[in-house]
């Protein structure tokens, strides 16, 4: 059993690769920076040109809704700076046999296939997001506490969990199904519904995208955080889901290493 | 049979392979369709237009949009050339009396028959739920210019991605290219929002570029949303797209070629 200052160790060393990797093709990197920067501005074009037809969408005025769209980008830059690459490349490496190189590792294999690489695209515009959700608040003349931000933070990380949970889940299908190319796609399509208020939502799809797949409750809860203070009903329920998604996800996960047979079979 | 219709018949049958890709994608294509319309079902809640357009105009022309995305829309044909160039496998069309634009054109021709069909297919499981909200004009005119700005739109969206591919004469990885390319066509094309919803002053210089053409073009003449006069002359404009994007491919294929290392025996 190896302790937490030994992941983080390990952690760090691949962060410390990942940004040597990323200076060796500073190219690379600034073409991926730049189509992050392109779909969140597209997502602001988007709220910008129905707010420029109607004043509020479900009760939220124009910069409420960005407050929620840049949550929503920030937690989804987030995962895609520490994890995208790492679970992405599982589904391959599970095909072609690769994944014994993780499995030989010292280490979770869950960790070590997820944390193996850093996207510092994703990662630099996090900044643009945060910038976004921290512009709006202040057209809105709000003024968050230390109290409130730290909740805020906290409440994006738990959003970033489920959505690291969402995706271990939909690339474990490798496990399963020998071809799971586009299953990424499932992840994207659900997580569609996180830009959207949770007023918006009534009837079957109230129930599914808020208390059975919390798409919506990842995102609403940090940007309610930001625009209301606390409100103890969004938080527990999304500590509920963040603890409730990990652990399926992680079960899932080890299910699937279960049937792995390796290159060697 | 000519040797592009071989190449057709071949593509039906490699697409076949791929059809529950499609299947997948065409859930995919339903969950975003919910989005849509609980989005812009908010938005439209209190207004009975936005824009001069009522909600079923709205979510009829992205149903349209969708479904043209199936029949006509350039998925990952940027992607197989680019692996094309550069696994070698170009060299053997280099050999051989086979013009590739017009070989990767049929290709393309098969894949978008076994997509359509999905495409299709999905649309009949989803019209129970669509059905009260589709608003679709009944004019002649509107099918006669219609269907040749959907085979002007294909050419339109075919050549963009052949000239996308290309670029892996120059350079070894162009996917961030692709998606760069794949955020200005989804936001200038009209699929993240109907483009007459623009200020009139940009979409008046929207309608001059190619992305135009793209999606909403066609779109908006079979759902209502342009009149026959501009109809008839944004025709002019996307004949000359057309031609020019052809003629561009040709260009970059000539100078890419000149580019090329064939190795191996």
């Amino acid at each position: 059993m190896i302790s937490i200052s030994r992941y983080l160790q390990i952690w760090l060393a691949s962060a410390r690769y990942s940004l040597v990797r990323a200076t060796m093709f500073r190219g690379d990197l600034a073409i991926w920076a730049t189509v992050e920067l392109f779909w969140i501005s597209v997502n602001v074009v988007m709220v910008a040109v129905i707010y420029s037809h109607t004043p509020t969408v479900a009760g939220w005025s124009l910069y409420e809704m960005l407050i929620l769209v840049g949550t929503s980008m920030l937690i989804q830059r987030f995962l895609m700076g520490f994890f995208w690459s790492g679970i992405f490349e599982m589904g391959r490496n599970v095909r072609n046999g690769m994944f014994d190189f993780i499995l030989a590792q010292p280490g979770d294999p869950l960790f070590m296939a997820s944390t193996r690489k850093l996207e510092l695209d994703g990662l630099l515009n996090s900044v643009v997001a945060a910038g976004l959700v921290a512009y709006s608040a202040r057209k809105l003349g709000l003024h968050p506490g230390a109290a409130d931000l730290a909740l805020y933070a906290f409440m994006v990380a738990c959003g970033v969990v489920i959505h690291y949970s969402a995706l271990v889940m939909a690339m474990s299908l490798s496990f399963w199904v020998t071809s799971s190319q586009g299953v990424e796609g499932s992840y994207f399509t659900v997580m569609e519904f996180s830009r959207l208020p949770r007023e918006a939502l009534k009837g079957v799809a109230g129930v599914v995208f808020v208390w059975i797949i919390p798409a919506v409750v990842v995102s609403n809860a940090p940007a309610r955080e930001i625009l209301h203070g606390f409100e103890p009903e969004w938080a527990l329920g999304l500590c509920a889901a963040t603890v409730a998604w990990f652990l399926i996800a992680v079960y899932v996960f080890r299910r699937g290493l279960m049937r792995y047979t390796s290159a060697s079979s | 049979m000519t040797k592009y219709g071989q190449a057709f018949a071949v593509g039906l049958q490699s697409n076949l392979v791929y059809r529950w890709n499609f299947g997948v994608r065409s859930v995919f294509w339903f969950f975003h369709l919910v989005v849509v319309y609980i989005l812009w079902g908010a938005a439209y809640a209190g207004n009975p237009s936005l824009g001069g357009f009522s909600f079923a105009q709205t979510l009829t022309y992205f149903v349209v949009i969708f479904v043209l995305q199936f029949f006509i829309g350039a998925f990952n044909e940027d992607y197989q050339i680019s692996e094309d160039i550069r696994n070698g496998l170009i060299n053997q069309f280099l050999l051989k009396p086979i013009n590739y634009f017009a070989y990767r054109l049929s290709v393309f021709a098969a894949a978008r028959v076994v997509s359509g069909a999905f495409g299709l297919l999905a649309l009949l499981v989803a019209l129970p739920f669509f059905r009260g909200y589709l608003d679709l004009p009944h004019d002649a005119w509107r099918i006669a210019l219609g269907v040749p700005a959907m085979a002007l739109t294909a050419i339109i969206q075919f050549s963009i991605a052949y000239c996308f591919g290309l670029l892996a004469f120059w350079f070894l990885e162009i996917q961030g290219f692709v998606v760069l390319s794949m955020a200005v066509e989804n936001l200038l094309g009209g699929q993240i929002v109907p483009l007459d919803l623009l200020p009139h002053g940009v979409f008046n210089v929207v309608r001059f570029l190619p992305f135009f053409y793209q999606a909403y073009f066609p779109a908006a003449i079979l759902t209502g949303r342009r009149g026959f006069d501009f109809a008839v002359q944004g025709l002019a404009i996307q004949a000359f797209w057309a031609f020019f994007l052809v003629c561009l491919a040709e260009v970059v294929w000539r100078r890419g070629l000149r580019h090329h290392t064939a190795a191996g025996g």
